[in-house]
């Protein structure tokens, strides 16, 4: 097994909008830094965000500041964020906005000529800034200006599969080239994980192809403690057909601009739910309502519920919801005249690494930024935050990264694991049977999707605990890909990923066992009335190899619970 | 019963095999489904190492441009039609990686060459003040998200890397636009070859986020050039200079059209329409017969025609090459004209034979007055073609008679095509004229090489781009071809030179099936 070392100072995982803001700070230090893209540049699930980026800048509601912006956070991720993340992440907000424009970001402006801020989700003054209905677009090209600007080396199309770590220290990763089935080491004075969320678990999600939880998966066996795992934020309205577009967000606007919601009897079935607020209710009340429609059989045959704008004037629709349009024509649905077909989507994890101010982990040297991490979204998120979540953790896990790699030096590499890890790689290729990671990865998104999703139930999460460990002990050696090519192969790619995706639901599905009452995201059916879930599920690799959680205290610095 | 696809995929691992070759699947079809549903099937039921690229499916990323039916587009807004085969091959250009995967580090290597961010020379003070309305264009051409289609389709990039393609030039045009970047990106758009674009819009066609690049980026930056005092190629040149001179873009050579025709009144007995004929200089000082043509044609469908006898250039030549000051003294001039000559004779409408003169009436001159006097010119404009199908309508067409037995094919002008969506009327013409065999083109709608300046200024790329439009056509086997563009007929004449294929204006072959019909 032939493999190349790639030496650097500072590595970077993971080329989103954690990833390349992390790069750019690090590169400021005269130092040599690398990132790592599983895809190709400025192709990350940051683009895709279309809602704004929240920042207490006061520029339409003067009376905004940090200190209303962090308790909108916090009530928001309904007591359970770790309040030091919090503090930092309105804190830095606005200078990192400032960084975004001095890189040439375009923002929308007030008649002043500031940024401009709108209403969002939740809070309490208009401090999303945007770019029309493309931030996330505005702010990936922006770093991939900024990149191209930079010293960062880019290596696309890279997946690192396994951290490397000695004497309790990060030393490097073992990565994969996809375009030519090349194995790769890379060895760093400090490394970033900003590797994104797992949408891809769930049989119906929002998220890009390359959401698996990899770095999950990799930062859990390295040893990192990993925090809030059972907390999935699942948006009510995704798309359902056609089959590549299932879960594909359908935005918030819809239901803003008068969109109502039907099941299979034409009923306005949010009515019996939230009277008052009927459809612009919050988006884990209308994910809930949706659900239960479609568990009682009174959703369409595909599963999801109808979406109708068509009582709307036709001007209204062509004017203000024109995106609608296009992404529901593909569908063969002309949503002037039809109902669109929406079912809740799994969208964004609050849960991850597990991160301290400074934005290191546990493991010297190892820091995480973005939505891998843990901690500053607590039980649940602000429409807006995580935008602002990877340009402040981004900038500060770079910063912090750099000066750590200034002060050290490289460390060796245990060798046999470094072997051990692309013989299991080359194995999938190799084995005569086994299953294959399609029909692999099937099973398991369906379990997720049916047992660990919006209602969750002991007898039901019980079993898919069970079954994730049966297919972590029995499916995982065995996963064989069809065709045992090494060139850009995307059976071998999904074959990489798979045993990473069980390590998450496991961390998921096992967490969300422990919570006994409901909170933020995780919603119990059968809560416990009498638990308070005033904590956080820490998890952790054991030293026996188990999955080991435990409860700890919340970090709280200004807001006492209720 | 489940419909089935036929999906042919270029497959080629270089590792295993010498040459691509092509694998068929049979895709099931579900209405709606895009040509990202189709590989992935593919990947699901066939073979799972079928290398292609995909990430967002929801046309935000860019990662999944592939050629479906010879043109490059993003596969996961592509739908997928029922009615034909799929051909499903990697973008042109790029060496394969594997199957649809190709390699862009070119293209990386052209973006990272023309220093794409914001060059600032200071820190700016925050809050920065930037007003919309210095932004406004920009937000336009920002939203590219380099899916690099543009690069396959652009037949410049076809012929030549001196041209960096689409994609690039409107990164230049972002820099430029921006007010915080310090950089002389006029300058790098003239090392990057600007004037190399025919503006055939290939790139706006596919675009997923319909970026108009030749008219925001391309010929904003040629303008920003001629104002910066970079001097145009001679051939251009010239054509202003006389423009300016005489109103018109070439010199005189035999009898004009408009000096040959005695009144300025085509009547007819019982009329059931009336319009304005703008000639153009091409069509006035060069194929006088193809004027006599059309006059002859509308009156024989009952149409008034009125051709004012003293008419102005059009200025696309000044347009595209960015000399905005002609240009728009022209577009003044020419609206002044026709305005008159509706109101004298009562008519709102007129009708142009010249692919360039449309495009350029419609979408230069009319939003350029709109924004100077606050509404645009007082009459619309349409193509002989469309106006006949569209307006008179085709089963009001009076049936042209005469045999014309020839195998004939038509060539798509861009500035009629992509320029004016005009698209199947004029091959309906065509088809209504009895002995026709029609051949369809399935290259029909590329670039001939003559437009955006390019045949004047850059004849020998307007000659490689010709020469590949030649195979195409000539791979018909028809006997004619036939267009409606006197830059295009002029360009694929020269090309035909030594062939037996003849070239024929669509106004005058049905005027000679009218003529031949009548025993004349």
């Amino acid at each position: 097994m032939d493999y190349k070392t790639i030496m650097c100072d500072v590595l970077v995982v993971g080329a989103g909008g954690a990833g390349c803001r992390a790069a750019i700070a690090a590169s400021k230090h005269n130092l040599d830094v690398i990132m790592l893209s599983k895809e190709l540049l400025g192709k990350a699930h940051t683009a895709m965000a279309e809602g704004g980026y929240n920042v207490s800048l006061g520029n339409v509601d003067p009376d905004d500041n940090p200190e209303t912006h962090f308790k909108d956070t916090i009530v928001g991720g309904n007591y359970l964020n770790n309040q030091k993340l919090a503090e930092i992440l309105v804190r830095d907000a606005p200078q990192r906005i400032f960084d975004l424009e001095d890189m040439g970001a375009v923002f929308d402006r007030t008649p002043e000529g500031k940024i401009a801020q709108r209403v969002f989700g939740k809070q309490s003054w208009r401090r999303t800034a945007y770019a029309s209905d493309r931030t996330g677009s505005e702010i990936m090209v922006t770093l991939t200006e900024g990149i191209r600007k930079s010293s960062v080396r880019v290596f696309d199309e890279v997946f690192a599969t396994k951290l490397l770590v000695t004497d309790g220290k990060i030393a490097g990763v073992c990565a994969v080239d996809l375009k030519y089935g090349d194995y790769l080491v890379f060895r760093a004075k400090a490394v970033v994980m900003a590797t994104g969320g797992a949408g891809r678990i769930f049989s119906v999600t929002s998220n890009a192809q390359l959401d698996v939880g990899d770095g999950y998966g990799m930062a859990y066996e390295a040893g990192c403690e990993m925090i809030d795992m059972e907390m999935v934020q699942f948006h009510p309205t995704g798309m359902v057909k056609p089959e590549s577009a299932k879960g594909r967000l359908v935005t918030e606007a819809v239901r803003g601009e008068g969109g109502i919601l039907l099941n299979n009897e034409g009923e306005r079935f949010m009515n019996r739910y939230y009277p008052e607020v009927m459809e612009l209710a919050g988006r884990d009340q209308v994910a809930r309502s949706i659900m239960t429609e479609v568990l009682e059989g009174r959703g369409s045959p595909d599963g999801g519920v109808y979406l109708s704008i068509a009582h709307l004037p036709r001007t209204i629709i062509e004017f203000r919801l024109e995106s609608m349009i296009e992404q529901f024509e593909d569908a063969g649905v002309d949503i002037r005249d039809e109902p669109m077909l929406v079912s809740p989507t799994a969208h964004h994890f609050m849960g991850g690494i597990k991160i301290d101010e400074d934005s290191a982990t546990n493991i010297s040297g190892l820091y995480a930024a973005g939505e891998c991490t843990g901690g500053v979204h607590g039980g649940n998120r602000l429409g807006g935050n995580a935008l602002a979540d990877t340009q402040v953790f981004g900038a500060l896990s770079g910063e912090n990264a750099a000066k750590y790699a200034k002060k050290n030096t490289h460390l060796g590499v245990d060798r046999d694991a470094i072997m051990s890890e692309f013989v299991n790689l080359e194995e999938m290729l190799k084995r005569k049977e086994g299953v294959s990671p399609a029909d692999a990865r099937d099973e398991l998104t369906e379990l997720m999707w049916n047992k660990v999703q919006i209602f969750r139930k002991e007898d039901e999460m019980q079993y898919a605990v069970k079954e994730l460990r049966r297919i972590e002990k029995e499916v995982v050696p065995k996963i064989k890909v069809d065709v045992p090519v090494k060139r850009f192969n995307p059976g071998w790619h999904q074959a990489i990923e798979f045993a990473h995706m069980v390590t998450t639901a496991r961390m998921v599905a096992e967490a969300a066992v422990m919570r006994k009452g409901s909170r933020g995201a995780h919603y119990r059916v059968d809560a416990d009335p009498n638990e308070k879930g005033h904590y956080n599920i820490i998890i952790r690799k054991g030293k026996n190899g188990e999955m080991e959680l435990r409860k700890e205290d919340l970090v709280i610095t200004k807001i006492t619970l209720p | 019963m489940a419909k089935t696809i036929k999906t042919r995929v270029q497959r080629y691992n270089p590792d295993s095999d010498d040459a691509p070759y092509f694998q068929e699947f049979d895709v099931e079809y579900e209405p709606g489904m895009t040509v990202l549903d189709a590989l992935l099937y593919i990947q699901d039921k066939f073979d799972s190492s079928l290398a292609f690229r995909w990430e967002c499916r929801g046309g935000q990323c860019g990662s999944c441009a592939v050629k479906v039916n010879r043109t490059a587009r993003i596969a996961c807004r592509t739908k997928v039609n029922p009615d034909e085969n799929l051909v499903l091959e990697p973008l042109e250009k790029m060496p394969v990686i594997k199957d649809l995967v190709t390699d862009m580090a070119q293209t990386t290597f052209r973006i990272r060459r023309i220093r794409p961010y914001v060059a600032r020379d200071k820190q700016p003070q925050h809050p920065e003040i930037i007003r919309a309305e210095e932004i406004e264009k920009l937000r336009e051409i920002r939203k590219c998200i380099e899916c690099s289609a543009c690069l396959s389709n652009c037949p410049i990039v076809h012929e030549t890397w001196d041209y960096p393609g689409p994609m690039i030039i409107r990164q230049l045009a972002r820099l430029e636009l921006d007010p915080r970047d310090v950089e002389d990106r006029v300058a790098m758009a003239m090392n990057e070859s600007v004037y190399s674009c025919t503006t055939c819009r290939m790139c706006t066609d596919i675009c997923p986020k319909k970026i108009d690049i030749p008219a925001l980026a391309v010929e904003l930056l040629r303008a920003k050039a001629v104002e910066a005092g970079y001097p145009l190629a001679e051939g251009q040149q010239a054509f202003l200079d006389s423009i300016n001179e005489t109103g018109r873009a070439v010199p005189v050579k035999d009898e004009p059209l408009l000096k040959q025709v005695k009144d300025a009144e085509f009547f007819v007995d019982n009329p059931r329409g009336r319009v304005a004929f703008f000639t153009g200089c091409l069509i006035d000082y060069r194929m006088q017969n193809t004027g006599k043509a059309l006059i002859d044609v509308l009156n024989r469908n009952n149409i008034d025609v009125v051709v004012p006898k003293e008419q102005w250039c059009c200025a696309s030549p000044a347009f595209r090459t960015g000399d905005l000051n002609t240009a728009h003294a022209a577009a003044r001039r020419v609206t002044e004209i026709f305005e008159e000559a509706c109101k004298k004779y009562n008519c709102d409408t007129v009708v142009v034979a010249c692919a360039g003169c449309g495009k350029t009436l419609r979408e230069d001159h009319r939003p350029f007055i709109e924004s100077e006097r606050g509404e645009p010119p007082l009459y619309k404009v349409y193509d002989m073609a469309e106006y006949m199908i569209q307006v008179i309508g085709k089963e009001n067409i009076v049936p042209p008679k005469g045999e014309i037995k020839l195998k004939i094919t038509y060539h798509e002008p861009c500035h009629l095509g992509r320029g004016q969506h005009v698209y199947d009327e004029p091959i309906e013409l065509l088809k209504m004229i009895p002995g026709v065999e029609y051949i369809d083109d399935p290259y029909k709608n590329r670039c001939c090489g003559a437009g955006g300046g390019v045949r004047a200024g850059l004849r020998e790329l307007s000659q490689k781009i010709a020469l590949t439009k030649k195979e195409y056509i000539e791979a018909t086997g028809a006997d004619m071809v036939t267009t409606e563009c006197p830059f295009c007929t002029i360009q694929i004449n020269d090309m035909m030179k030594e062939t037996n294929m003849q070239v024929r204006y669509i106004p005058d072959l049905l005027a000679e099936s009218y003529r031949k019909g009548e025993g004349k």
